[in-house]
């Protein structure tokens, strides 16, 4: 495969990964000149405890500034002015993270006013505003599946005008992401399938679309095999900390890959009915996914046949026909669901159909799924899908992923010039 | 702003590529009000972007355009109908009723909501000659975005269906990543509205 005419990629996060490395970050945060770290952190980690086993492998190495807890579920930039305001008051001079996808991005949020000056968030929207290093910030992932230990963008909520800004820039990476597996051993069955599922998604969309190229690949590969190899184990025998640990590295290997090389239609309509329906990323993700690779196997079939390799082992994949591997890796996820549905005795759901919040009700009603459709076109992740995505075919994807039927090779629309990687 | 205050300018360097892609701008500036009138899909897409929203697309550096030796060399009436530009640039407001306006080419005095830059004049080349297609320069990092990124790409999609318009068949295939099946374009409607908008916008 001929190598992209042009692409970049960056990533310079430090990243130190084992049993126990927690008890690592006091002398990791000295290097970088600092000793009073201010830990940022939601009440759901709060309540399974785990930012005290984050202040205890800290031990009395350094003083602990403040414990801020209080980052809700859809974080937006009033949490972030608030913390940064606790940040100076109390005389920190770094960042830990514990936590998943929306604590990391209000840590990149505050350790962007606090390191900058400035009452408000705000001040800093767009790209460029970000020009010189910031706060030591340390990341401790909770969940395996964000990778927002490794991306380079912070997403923030305006509540008032009713966007999610975007903060793209080199020195919002964290300086070191501590990947501890006694941070995701509690994580219940149903979130540790989704959250894998969605990192599994970068891994599959960064080796896909149209950014992709060689450094990427070689992590979204390695990615995939992680997760196929260990996912079903852990769910399993939760307590599988050499297992959670290869989630963990797989999670932050995917954010790595989709960081410099994009996503695609997945995250479109995963970003979308998150939006709209309120429907998890992760659980997103796991349903959307093999929609993605069939949507696409016109355009790149050769290209989705080797992920049949890291999905299912060498074996597999050399008795497989070549022409036969990209349906495979179709029906190897669609499988891999079914799997997980079973292992989460049905938590893990299938379809959109199944999709339900806490009181059992479902979250996406048939009704909903033109409106879903009309407000893809509002998401940049439809760009780098290598094939053109509009309403009209994401109806076609979303009424089939509500249902749980496979997508009609003959019905999506094809047509126009080759992809050029 | 004084013109003459402007640093160091080199005229001649790649005239041709700039008067090329002056003409591309200009043409598609003045197309997109006319098709945003007749095409129900891109009406559908600007309704999309907020009111009172100004928007351009450019080739970078802002500054330092060997064109302005040549505006000051040609009649009035060529500069006021943006036709060749202050720069090469192609602003679009979207006013309170939601009608879209080309504004010609004169970045002066205006506040953009959105603003598409072409990294340097190559990468703009390597798009209107139509050797990559959008997306494919998106994917190559031809050019940035500034300002409410959703809202770019909906302005992507309404470059995407003007070229159908614009350009034969043969070419327009180049340029965009799927061209429209007969059911999402009827050529009834192509052609009809190919017209129209040929007629409109380049009739003064
Ligand atoms: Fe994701």
């Amino acid at each position: 495969m001929p190598l992209p005419s042009f692409y970049d990629f960056c990533c310079r996060v430090k990243t130190i990964s084992g049993i126990n490395t927690l008890e690592q970050i006091p002398s990791q945060l000295a290097n970088m000149k600092a000793g009073r770290p201010m830990i940022i952190s939601d009440k759901g980690v709060a309540a399974t405890g785990l930012i005290q086993v984050v202040i205890q492998a800290l031990g009395d190495q350094l003083q602990i500034g403040e414990v801020y807890d209080q980052v809700p579920v859809d974080s937006d930039y009033r949490v972030v002015d608030d913390a940064a305001k606790i940040y100076r008051t109390k005389g920190c001079d770094a960042i830990i993270a514990v936590g998943g996808g929306s604590v990391i991005d209000t840590a990149k949020g505050v350790n962007i006013v606090a390191s900058l000056g400035g009452d408000t968030l705000l001040d800093y929207e767009g790209l460029g505003t970000v020009k010189r290093k910031l706060k030591p910030l340390v990341v401790v992932p909770t969940t395996a599946g964000t990778g927002s230990e490794m991306t380079l963008v912070a997403v923030i909520a305006d509540p008032d005008r009713k966007i999610k800004m975007l903060f793209p820039s080199y020195f919002i990476l964290p300086d070191l992401a501590v990947i501890d597996p006694r941070m995701t051993k509690t994580l219940p069955a149903a979130l540790t399938a989704s959250t894998a599922m969605d990192a599994m998604t970068h891994a599959c969309e960064a080796y896909y679309c149209l950014e992709k190229n060689p450094l990427s690949d070689s992590f979204a590969f390695r990615a995939i095999q992680l997760i196929s190899q260990h996912l079903l184990k852990v769910l399993q025998n939760p307590a599988d900390l050499q297992g959670r640990l290869a989630l963990a590295n797989a999670s932050a290997m995917a954010g790595i890959a989709f960081s410099n090389s994009m996503v695609g239609m997945v995250h479109n309509l995963g970003h979308t009915v998150g939006a709209l329906c309120h429907v998890p990323h992760g659980v997103a993700m796991s349903i959307f996914l093999p929609y993605g690779l069939e949507y696409n196997l016109h355009r790149c079939a050769d290209i989705i046949g080797e992920l049949l390799f890291a999905l299912a082992g060498p074996e597999i994949f050399a008795a497989t026909p070549k022409s036969e591997r990209p349906e495979k890796v179709v029906t190897f996820i669609r499988q891999m669901n079914q799997d997980l549905h079973t292992a989460t005795t049905g938590k893990h759901p299938r379809c959109l159909k199944e999709v339900v919040d806490r009181n059992g009700a479902q979250l996406v009603s048939q009704s909903m799924l033109p409106a879903i459709a009309e407000a893809i076109m509002l998401d940049g992740a439809r760009l780098t899908n290598p094939e053109e995505f509009l309403p009209t075919d994401a109806l076609t994807v979303l009424s089939n992923a509500w249902e749980g039927s496979p997508l009609d090779l003959k019905k999506v629309n094809k047509g126009g010039s080759k992809v050029n990687y | 702003m004084n013109i003459n205050k402007y640093p160091e300018v080199k005229p001649g360097r790649k005239p041709l590529k700039r008067i090329y892609l002056a003409i591309m701008l200009w043409t598609v500036g003045k197309a997109i009000p006319v098709a945003a009138k007749v095409d129900p899909e891109i009406k559908k897409e600007f309704e999309k972007l907020p009111k009172n929203f100004t928007l351009r697309l450019m080739v970078q550096p802002e500054r330092a355009f060997p064109l302005f030796f040549y505006t000051k060399m040609l009649p009035g009436f060529v500069v006021k109908n943006g036709m060749l530009p202050y720069g090469l640039q192609m602003i679009l407001h979207i006013d309170a009723q939601g009608k879209v306006h080309y504004q010609g080419a004169d970045p002066r005095g205006k506040k953009f909501d959105l603003s598409m830059a072409f990294k340097n004049l190559e990468a703009a080349m390597m798009i209107f000659s139509f050797r990559e297609s959008t997306p494919t320069g998106y994917a190559h990092d031809r050019f940035v975005v500034e300002g409410y990124l959703p809202c770019a790409t909906t302005f992507m999609r309404v470059l995407d269906i003007v070229q159908v318009y614009l350009l034969p068949k043969i070419i327009a295939k180049r340029a965009v990543k799927r061209y429209p099946k007969w059911f999402e374009m009827p050529p009834w409607r192509k052609h009809i509205n190919r017209i129209i908008i040929y007629l409109r916008a380049f009739t003064f």
